[in-house]
C-alpha cells in the first residue's frame, strides 16, 4: 500500500514540477510535497502501521522518492532563475556603443601645459624654477646685461614703459622684455652655483598675426666653475630630444646678442609634421658675457655661465605641429578654443 | 639686419670657384652671417631674347600699331608693335610665345600666346621695359619699347641671345644674408666676402683703391669745416670739376638693383655702389648748390627745416646733426641729402662726403624725424673713421671713371689720432671656454685670415683689431667666439653637465600649480588674459584706473593700464562667450600689479573664478571651499560682504582666516551684469592667493574611527531669515559633547513660511567614544540641540 502511494507520490510530484508555470508554483509544490504536513511526511507517518519486516526496504524507498523529488524541484528552481536572470539580463542590455559619463572636465590653458612641460624636462635635469618681476627696472632687463642706454641693441626689444619717474639707481621702470631681465636678478642673488630655468610673462610693443604684445619666455641658466661650450651643447641637445623626441638633432649658428659671448641662434631639424625638411629656428643661447658676470659682483675669471632661451608660445607650436593663422587666438579665451586642450 | 648679395658680384672678392651658391649658403651660415634664401636670377626672363629689327611697316587697320620683322637669329618674327619709338636696325626685346610678360607693366605675369592683333598675326611681343621688370634699370614713358643699343652702349648684341645672358643675370644668384647688428663691417660684398674667405680658407681677390691727391689743391674753394666733433670725429670731402653726370653703365645699374637699390646717376649711383662694396655709406653734392662754397658739421638751428631727397620737408630739431653750406643744412647727417643740393643729370661739379658720425645721434635723429635710409641703417650700428679713405678713394675713382672731371680738393678733418685697439688672451682660456683643444697655429691663423695682426708666445695670443672690427672687438674674450666659430660649432662634442640646483623651488610656485590642479579638476577651464587693461574694460567693472600703472608707451588704448584686479577681463571674457555658452565655469590664476609709494609695484598671485548659471554664487563659493579644503587651509569665517557696489549685497561672503582675507565670493550686482548684458546668473570669487597660501598646510590631520556606532538625526528648524547658518552649526555644535558633526543640508523659504522666516536642515552625527549609545541617549541629545536652537536662535522645530 505505502509503496503504491510513495510510487504515486513521485508520478505525481514529476507531473506536478514539470507542470509548474513559475518559481511561486515550485515553492507550493515544495511545501505540498516535502513540507512538515506535505504528503511525504504524511506517508512516513502511515510507515508504522507497516509490516516490521518491511520497514527498512519502505524507508528506503522514502528517502529515494524524497531525494528524486528534491532534486526536481531544485532542477526546475534553478531553470526558473535562470530565465529570470536571463530575462533581467536582456532588460539591461544598453547600446555600449553610447559615450559614457564624464566627470566634469575642466581645461588648462595651452599656455600653461606648455610651460609645465618646459619645466618639467627641466626639473628633470636638476634645475630649479624660479620667477622674477615682470614689471622691472631697466637695470635688469638692460644695464646689468651689457646694454648700457642708447644701445641700438635695445631698439630690438621694443620696450614698455611704465608711466612713472625713473629711479637714481635702477633707472627706468618698464614692463620686463626678455626672461633674461630673471637672469639678472638671479645672479645679483650671488648664490652660486646656479641652475635655474625661469619662466616668465614678457612684453614687447608687437601685435599683428605673429606677434602678441604679452607672451612667454623661458630663460635657462647654469654659472659655475669650469663650464664651456660643449656644456651649452649638451643642454640643448638635452632639451631639443626631451621636448621634440629622440630624433630630432640640434645645431647652432653664430648670432649677436649683448649679453652673452659667443652667442647663438638654435636651430631644429624639422620632420614631416612641420611640413618641410630643414632646419627651424628655435630660440637664442651663449656663454654669459663677462660684463654680465662682473655686473653682478661674480669674476669672470672664476665662474662661467651659460645662458639660452626662447618664446614658449612659438616652441610649443613648433612642437605641436599647431598652425594658428592668428596668435592672438590664444589670450582671446574663446571657451570654443579653451575647451580644447 | 638683412642684405642681398649677388653670387656673381662676390665672386670679384673671393675665389668661390667650384663651389655653388647652396653649398656657400650651408657652409657659411654655421660659421657667420646666415644665408637664409637663395633667388636664382634670370628665371622670369625664360623664352625673352634680344631681337634685331630688320623693317617696320604700318599696320593697315590701325593707326598707333606698326608691323616689325624681327632678326631672332635662327629665325624672323613677324610682331604687332605699338611702340612709339620703334625703328628699323633697333636693338629691342622679344617676348616669344610662352614667355611670361607684366602687360604694360601692371598686374600679374601673363604667359604669351600667339595672338592676331586687329587682323594681323603677332609671333610674340616687343617689350617695354616695365614689361619684364626692368623699369628702375631703364625708365621709360609709356608706350616706348626697351631700345637695347640705347639701354647697353657699347654692349656686342646677337639676334636671338637670351636677354638674361646679354644681361649676365643668367646663373646669378641672389642671396639673402642676416647680418648681425654688431657687423656692420659685413654688411657689405667686401665683408661678406671676407667673412666667406676664412670660413672657406679661400683666397680674398680685393685691393683697396689707391688714394689719390689733386695735382694742384685748391682747397680755398670749398671750405669744409666741423663744429661738432664730438658728433663726427672725422670728414673727408672731395671736390670734382668738369663732370659728366648721366645714365649709369648696365654692369653698375645691375650691381645696385642686385641688391634693391634703384639707380639714379653716375654720381648718386657710385656713392651707393660703394656703400654696398664697402660698407661706408657715402653722399654727393652739387658743389655750385652749395652757398659759400662751405660745408659745416653742426646741430642744427631752431627752426630750421630742410627738404629732403624724399621730397619732404622735415623740421629739425636743434639735436640733429646737419651738413649745412654758409646758409642752410644741406644733409641731415648720415640719414639723408637735401633736395637743394642734389647731383642730377646736367651737374657739373660735385662734392664727395665721406664722413663718421656718432651712432646714436644718427639713431636718435631718424627716430625723431620718423626718416630711415640705407645709410642711416649702417652709421646707427657704428663705423670705423678708418673706413673713410678707402670709400673716398674708391668714390674718386669710380667717377674718375664714368663722370671724368679733375679732383681739385681732397679734405680730411679728423679730430684723434688712430690707435687700433689690441687684445690678449691665453691659449688656455681658449681651449677651457671652447672644451676642446684648439692649436694654437689654427687660432693664430683665423684671426690672420680675418684681418687681425697676430703675435703669439708659448701662453698666448695678441691680436691687433684690423679697423673694420674696432666697434663689435672689445676684449680678448670676442677672439674666442671668432676662432670657435671658424672651427665650427657642428665639430664640438656635447657634453651635458649633470648637476643638481642649490636653491629649491618656491613654495608659491609649487602651491600656483596645485590650486590650478585642484581647480582645473573640479571641471573649470583656465582663461588666460593680458596683464594690461583698457581704461574702457576697468570702467566697466567699475575700477578706477587711478590707482593702476600705467604705461606711456601703451601699443593702444586697449592695453594702457597694468591691472590691480583679474575681475574685469574675467567679466569682460564671460560676457564675450556668453551667447555661445549659458553656463560657464572659468578661472585664471596670474598676478595683479599694486603700486607702491616707492619702488616696483607688488605683482600678487591671485585666482579669478567666473560661473555662470542658475546657481551661479553656490557653485563659486563651492569651488573656493573645495580649492580651501585642497590646500588645507581650515580655519576659515564667512562673513557677508553687503557694502559694496560691485557685489549683490546678499549674495556676497568673504573668507577671513583671522584678519587675512582669503576670498571675496559673490553674484554680480544686477547692475554690473546689466551693463554687460549678462541674462544668466553670474558669480565671481577673487582669491588673494598669497594669504591663502599663508593659510595653507600640508600638514595631514587624523580622527580615529568611531569605535562604536554614530547615530545620525536631521532636524530642522524655522528661524529669522538673519541668522547665519555658520553660527547655528557652530551653537549646536556645542550643544552636547556626544555630537561628532553638525552639517547643513538645506534652505527653505517660501510656501508655509512667513517672509521674515526661513527653515534651515541639518545632519547631526551622534557618538560616544565609550559605548554605543541607546536610543533613548541620542534622543535625550537631540533634546538638548532643540532646546539650544530655542535659546540662541529663537528656532521652532520645523516638523
Amino acid at each position: 500500500m505505502i509503496e503504491e502511494s510513495l510510487r504515486s507520490l513521485l508520478n505525481r510530484a514529476r507531473k506536478a514540477v514539470t507542470d509548474a508555470k513559475n518559481m511561486s508554483d515550485i515553492d507550493a509544490l515544495d511545501i505540498a510535497f516535502l513540507g512538515r504536513k506535505g504528503e511525504l511526511a504524511d506517508l512516513m507517518k502511515q510507515m508504522s502501521s507497516a509490516k516490521s519486516e518491511d520497514r527498512p526496504k519502505l524507508g528506503a524507498m522514502a528517502n529515494e522518492v524524497k531525494t528524486e523529488i528534491e532534486k526536481l524541484i531544485s532542477l526546475k528552481r534553478d531553470s526558473f532563475a535562470m530565465s529570470g536572470l536571463q530575462k533581467q539580463l536582456d532588460q539591461e542590455r544598453e547600446d555600449v556603443t553610447e559615450p559614457g559619463i564624464k566627470p566634469a572636465q575642466g581645461h588648462l590653458h595651452l599656455m600653461n601645459h606648455a610651460i609645465r612641460d618646459i619645466e618639467k624636462i627641466f626639473t628633470d635635469a636638476g634645475f630649479v624654477r624660479v620667477r622674477y618681476p615682470e614689471v622691472e627696472w631697466d637695470k635688469y632687463a638692460f644695464e646689468n646685461l651689457n646694454m648700457p642706454a642708447d644701445h641700438p641693441a635695445r631698439d630690438e626689444w621694443e620696450t614698455f614703459f611704465v608711466d612713472t619717474p625713473p629711479d637714481a639707481k635702477n633707472g627706468k621702470m618698464i614692463l620686463t622684455p626678455h626672461a633674461t631681465s630673471g637672469t639678472a636678478r638671479i645672479l645679483s642673488e650671488k648664490d652660486l652655483p646656479i641652475r635655474a630655468i625661469n619662466i616668465s610673462k614678457t612684453y614687447r610693443r608687437q601685435i599683428d598675426l605673429t606677434h602678441v604684445p604679452m607672451f612667454h619666455q623661458f630663460d635657462g641658466l647654469i654659472v659655475d666653475k669650469g663650464l664651456n661650450l660643449t656644456h651649452l651643447l649638451g643642454i640643448l641637445d638635452y632639451f631639443v630630444k626631451s621636448f621634440f623626441g629622440p630624433d630630432r638633432k640640434v645645431r647652432v649658428r653664430p648670432y649677436h646678442f649683448r649679453f652673452t659671448e659667443p652667442s647663438f641662434e638654435v636651430d631644429i631639424s624639422t620632420d614631416s609634421k612641420m611640413g618641410k625638411n630643414g632646419w627651424l629656428e628655435l630660440g637664442g643661447a651663449g656663454m654669459l658675457h663677462p660684463n654680465v658676470l662682473k655686473a653682478a659682483g661674480i669674476d669672470p675669471e672664476v665662474y662661467t655661465g651659460l645662458a639660452f632661451g626662447w618664446g614658449v608660445e612659438r616652441t610649443y607650436m613648433m612642437r605641436e605641429g599647431l598652425h594658428m593663422d592668428d596668435i592672438r587666438t590664444l589670450y582671446k579665451n574663446d571657451l570654443r578654443f579653451l575647451n580644447q586642450f | 639686419m638683412n642684405i642681398l648679395v649677388s653670387y656673381d658680384w662676390l665672386k670679384e672678392y673671393v675665389d668661390l670657384k667650384g663651389l655653388t651658391p647652396e653649398q656657400f649658403a650651408a657652409r657659411v651660415s654655421l660659421s657667420g652671417p646666415g644665408v637664409e634664401r637663395l633667388y636664382p636670377q634670370g628665371r622670369d626672363l625664360d623664352k625673352i631674347v634680344v631681337g634685331h629689327v630688320l623693317n617696320v611697316d604700318k599696320h593697315p587697320n590701325a593707326d598707333k600699331l606698326r608691323i616689325a620683322v624681327v632678326d631672332l637669329g635662327n629665325s624672323k618674327a613677324t610682331i604687332v608693335c605699338g611702340g612709339s619709338n620703334l625703328e628699323k636696325d633697333q636693338w629691342v626685346v622679344v617676348a616669344k610665345v610662352g614667355s611670361n610678360v607684366r602687360w604694360h607693366g601692371e598686374g600679374e605675369l601673363v604667359e604669351l600666346v600667339p595672338a592676331e592683333i586687329r587682323g594681323v598675326k603677332s609671333e610674340g611681343m616687343i617689350c617695354a621695359a616695365n614689361e619684364i621688370g626692368l623699369f628702375d634699370a631703364f625708365p621709360h614713358q609709356e608706350r616706348e619699347i626697351l631700345d637695347l643699343g640705347k639701354a647697353l652702349p657699347g654692349m656686342k648684341l646677337k639676334p636671338g641671345t637670351p636677354l638674361a645672358d646679354a644681361l649676365g643675370l643668367s646663373g646669378d644668384t641672389l642671396m639673402d644674408i642676416e647680418v648681425t647688428s654688431n657687423r656692420p663691417d659685413a654688411f657689405s660684398l667686401l665683408g661678406i666676402a671676407r667673412e666667406a674667405a676664412t670660413i672657406l680658407n679661400k683666397k680674398l681677390e680685393w685691393k683697396p683703391a689707391v688714394v689719390r691727391k689733386p695735382k694742384i689743391a685748391k682747397n680755398k674753394n670749398l671750405q669744409v669745416m666741423v663744429s661738432d666733433k664730438k658728433l663726427c670725429p672725422r670728414y673727408m670731402a672731395a671736390k670734382i670739376e668738369g663732370v659728366t653726370v648721366g645714365q649709369s653703365p648696365w654692369w653698375m645699374k645691375r650691381r645696385l638693383l642686385s641688391a634693391g637699390i634703384r639707380p639714379i646717376n653716375t654720381a648718386v649711383d657710385i656713392t651707393n655702389f660703394v656703400m654696398l662694396e664697402l660698407g661706408q655709406p657715402m653722399h654727393v653734392f652739387d658743389a655750385e648748390k652749395l652757398a659759400g662754397n662751405k660745408l659745416n658739421v653742426r646741430k642744427a638751428k631752431a627752426g630750421e627745416t630742410m627738404q629732403a631727397l624724399d621730397g619732404k620737408t622735415y623740421k629739425l630739431h636743434e639735436d640733429a646733426l646737419v651738413i649745412a653750406d654758409a646758409e642752410h643744412p644741406q644733409a641731415v647727417a648720415g640719414v639723408m641729402g637735401a633736395e637743394t643740393s642734389a647731383v642730377t643729370i646736367g651737374t657739373t661739379s660735385i662734392v664727395l662726403e665721406a664722413a663718421s658720425f656718432d651712432p646714436v645721434s644718427i639713431r636718435r635723429t631718424a627716430r625723431k624725424l620718423n626718416l630711415y635710409s640705407d645709410a642711416q641703417l649702417r652709421f646707427e650700428k657704428g663705423l670705423s673713421t678708418q673706413a673713410l679713405p678707402d670709400a673716398m678713394a674708391r668714390a674718386i675713382e669710380l667717377i674718375t671713371e664714368l663722370c671724368g672731371g679733375e679732383l681739385t680738393t681732397l679734405q680730411d678733418v679728423q679730430t684723434a689720432k688712430y690707435k687700433a685697439p689690441s687684445y690678449s688672451i691665453s691659449f688656455a682660456k681658449i681651449d677651457e671656454l671652447i672644451g676642446v683643444p684648439i692649436k694654437k697655429t689654427d687660432a693664430a691663423s683665423t684671426l690672420k685670415r680675418l684681418g687681425f695682426a697676430v703675435k703669439t708666445d708659448a701662453k698666448k695670443l695678441t691680436a691687433t683689431v684690423p679697423w673694420w672690427r674696432d666697434h663689435d672687438i672689445e676684449s680678448g674674450r670676442d677672439l674666442v667666439e671668432e676662432i670657435a666659430r671658424v672651427y665650427g660649432y657642428a665639430n664640438l662634442p656635447s657634453v651635458f653637465p649633470a648637476g643638481v640646483s642649490k636653491r629649491k623651488t618656491d613654495r608659491e610656485l609649487i602651491l600656483e600649480q596645485k590650486t590650478r590642479d585642484l581647480v582645473c579638476g573640479a571641471g573649470y577651464t583656465e582663461a588666460f588674459t593680458y596683464s594690461f587693461i583698457s581704461k574702457q574694460i576697468a570702467e566697466r567693472a567699475g575700477f578706477d584706473t587711478k590707482s593702476m600703472l600705467k604705461l606711456s608707451n601703451p601699443l593702444s588704448a586697449d592695453f594702457e593700464f597694468m591691472r590691480t584686479s583679474l575681475l574685469p577681463s574675467m567679466l569682460d571674457v564671460m560676457a564675450e562667450n556668453q551667447d555661445r555658452f549659458r553656463d560657464q565655469h572659468l578661472f585664471e590664476i596670474a598676478h595683479a600689479y599694486y603700486t607702491k609709494d616707492k619702488g616696483l609695484p607688488n605683482e600678487q598671485l591671485e585666482m579669478a573664478v567666473g560661473v555662470m548659471g542658475d546657481r551661479a554664487w553656490k557653485e563659486a563659493r563651492g569651488l573656493v571651499e573645495h580649492t580651501f579644503d585642497g590646500l588645507g587651509v581650515r580655519n576659515i569665517a564667512w562673513k557677508p560682504l553687503a557694502t559694496d557696489p560691485f557685489w549683490h549685497p546678499g549674495r556676497t561672503a568673504q573668507a577671513f582666516d583671522g584678519d587675512r582675507l582669503l576670498a571675496t565670493v559673490g553674484e554680480i550686482h544686477p547692475n554690473l551684469a546689466s551693463k554687460y548684458k549678462f541674462d544668466g546668473r553670474v558669480a565671481l570669487a577673487h582669491v588673494p592667493l598669497e594669504n591663502v597660501f599663508d593659510s595653507a598646510s600640508d600638514a595631514k590631520l587624523y580622527t580615529p574611527i568611531p569605535t562604536y556606532p554614530v547615530s545620525k538625526r536631521d532636524a530642522a528648524f524655522v528661524v529669522s531669515r538673519d541668522i547665519h547658518v555658520q553660527d547655528m552649526t557652530a551653537a549646536l555644535m556645542r550643544a552636547s559633547k556626544l555630537i561628532r558633526h553638525v552639517e547643513w543640508f538645506d534652505t527653505y523659504r517660501g510656501k508655509g513660511l512667513p517672509e521674515d522666516k526661513k527653515s534651515v536642515a541639518f545632519h547631526f552625527f551622534i557618538g560616544s567614544d565609550e559605548k554605543t549609545l541607546e536610543t533613548s541617549d541620542v534622543d535625550q541629545v537631540m533634546d538638548l540641540v532643540m532646546k539650544e536652537a530655542k535659546n540662541i536662535f529663537n528656532a521652532q522645530p520645523r516638523i
